[in-house]
């Protein structure tokens, strides 16, 4: 029995495109519109899940939002560009420095800097789901998630802020198996070799925060979430027994990131809890 | 009618719409008119094909009770059928005079219903909720399609060793197996789901070694972000695959099933013929006696 997280390969690649595709056009037609908006910070995420929409819904019906702050590094602006260019889709490039430094002028003062930047970065995501909130209106748009699976189970992501979206079509999939994809996509070189960060201060990097690289997290997270193997097997095939655990409870400790908020039950039909529908219902 | 000891049969790869019915219906007639064109005798759907799968409490909206006027929603189909001279097997949301409910499939044969299988094995364990809203059927029926002794099964019941080998030793010719089975698991190498895997090595299995005809109908499309795989396909009595659909893309095709394939495989590995049934219900009352199983 095979125990490594699955690589996406040349064998397996045509169909999981496909897959997504139809997930991607699918879903929107259910939405009763055709298009789709996304935030493209010139990491792999956005990118790769940009290059399923362009091919899903035709390129007219990608719009990119290029979010950028002071902080932002000037390669993420170019990569961002670099993967509208290339496949030809409409783009929009909003500055949120005003607007976050405007709200942040106030609590600087009273605030310790190591909160503040955590503060900063929060807010950022949520300024941009925001903006893409709005221009989801404003195009007749969904708003297309690029959350991976390694940060939503980590919870390395802002609730209300980049986790936001109406479909995601990467949510399901490692950020190694994103790296495997991006090759079969042909997405820019520049965009697949770059450390993966966040980029909500300057030289940020995930890998340097969270303290372990993604490929072993990722292996660890395959064998808890997908073979359902408790953390005491993981360790027993090998693993780093404080690392297995350091991620078990990263992963326990963000399941609220990832729910819809609690609702107190007080009636007979509650919401989610026993009036149950899809959301493709109607 | 038969032509030369052969069934031509028409594998119907939808993508229904969920909840709705009448959409749902329309495809159907649809996709009937089409296959009556190509000469078929029957044609398959896959499970819930009239009301689509993942439907929580909208079941409760969906049940129909066939020998009442609720019935009357699906007469065109009923109708259909008997203008066309053809059969049509399809799944829907079963409601009984006690209010239970079913994830059934009918058989209208020419205007006729002439089958209900009501599913037995109802998956309740990861993203499959089925329990808590149906009532499992009670057996695997046989029954007389135009001279060709058919058996559904549906989906989950397949994976139940036991009901192919219920189904064969009453007499089936002809599994059909009749499913929305989700797209899942990756493996490196493989072209394919692991799912859709697993669904062909069964078929496979079942096929050669019950001797039988199986006749595979999946769904494709998304549900809340589940897709499902389609691939339907045709397995004849050597555990070969004689025909199959694209997998997660809507289809239709048509294949003639040679009966006379059975009659030669069937005496040349005489399997069923040698099956001791007395053996098997000996050690099944065996083991429920013991206790383990009450």
């Amino acid at each position: 029995m095979k125990k490594e997280l699955p690589k996406i390969d040349e064998y397996n690649f045509p169909l999981i495109y496909k897959h997504l595709a139809n997930f991607i056009k699918i879903e929107v037609s259910k939405a009763r519109v055709n298009s789709v908006v996304l935030g493209l910070s010139g990491g792999i995420d956005s990118a790769v899940a940009c290059y399923l929409a362009s091919n899903a819904l035709g390129k007219e019906n990608v719009a990119a939002l290029i979010m950028p702050y002071e902080s932002s590094s000037g390669a993420g602006m170019d990569d961002a560009l670099k993967v509208v260019k290339t496949l030809g889709i409409s783009h929009y490039v909003i500055d949120i420095t005003k607007q976050i430094n405007e709200y942040f002028t106030k609590e600087r003062a009273i605030a310790a800097p190591d909160d503040i930047r955590v503060r900063k970065g929060n807010k950022m995501a949520r300024e941009r789901m925001s903006i893409l909130y709005d221009y989801s209106y404003k195009l007749n748009s969904l708003v297309l998630g690029t959350s991976n699976k390694s940060e939503l189970l980590l919870g390395y992501g802002t609730l209300y802020g980049d986790m936001a979206s109406a479909l995601n079509p990467i949510g399901d999939i490692y950020k190694t198996q994103i790296y495997n994809l991006a090759e079969h996509l042909d997405i820019p070189k520049s965009i697949i070799t770059k450390a993966p960060s966040a980029d909500l201060w300057e030289g940020q990097s995930d890998e340097g925060e969270l303290g372990f690289t993604y490929e072993t997290a990722d292996g660890i997270m395959y064998l808890l979430i997908d073979k359902m193997y408790k953390p005491e097997v993981v360790v027993s095939l090998g693993y780093d027994e404080n690392l297995v655990n350091k991620i078990y409870d990263k992963i326990k400790k963000s399941q609220y990131k990832r729910r819809m908020p609690l609702i107190a039950k007080v009636s007979e039909r509650t919401i989610n809890i026993d009036f149950r529908y899809l959301r493709d219902w109607a | 009618m038969k032509k030369n000891n052969s069934i031509k049969i028409c594998l119907a790869q939808t993508n229904p719409k969920v909840g709705d019915l009448k959409k749902n219906i329309e495809n159907h007639i649809e996709i009937i008119s089409g296959a009556k064109n190509k000469g078929a005798n029957l044609v398959v759907f896959p499970e819930l094909s009239l009301t689509g799968y993942f439907l929580k409490d909208s079941v409760y909206d969906l049940g129909i009770n066939i020998n009442t006027d609720e019935a009357a929603i699906l007469e065109p189909i009923y109708k259909a059928a008997k203008d066309l001279d053809i059969s049509v097997i399809a799944g829907f949301v079963e409601k009984d005079a006690d209010f239970n409910f079913y994830n059934s499939s009918c058989c209208i044969s020419k205007g006729k219903l002439i089958n209900v299988h009501r599913k037995v094995y109802l998956p309740t364990y990861g993203m499959f909720e089925e329990l808590r809203y149906f009532k499992p059927g009670d057996g695997f029926g046989v029954f007389d399609m135009d001279g060709v002794k058919v058996s559904v099964l549906t989906c989950e019941d397949a994976w139940h060793l036991s009901s192919s080998y219920i189904a064969v030793n009453k007499g089936a010719h002809i599994i059909i197996v009749n499913s929305a089975s989700p797209a899942r698991g990756i493996t490196a190498g493989l072209n394919k789901f692991n799912s859709m895997n697993m669904w062909e090595e069964l078929l496979s299995v079942i096929a050669f070694y019950y001797k039988s005809y199986v006749l595979y109908v999946n769904r494709v499309g998304f549900e809340d972000g589940i897709g499902f795989s389609g691939g339907s396909c045709i397995f004849n009595p050597l555990g070969e695959m004689e025909k199959k659909l694209d997998y997660l893309e809507e289809g239709v095709v048509s294949a003639d099933i040679n009966l006379d394939l059975l009659n030669n495989e069937r005496f040349k590995t005489p399997l069923i013929r040698d099956e001791n049934l007395n053996l098997t219900l000996k050690e099944i009352e065996g083991i429920i006696n013991k206790g383990t199983i009450k």
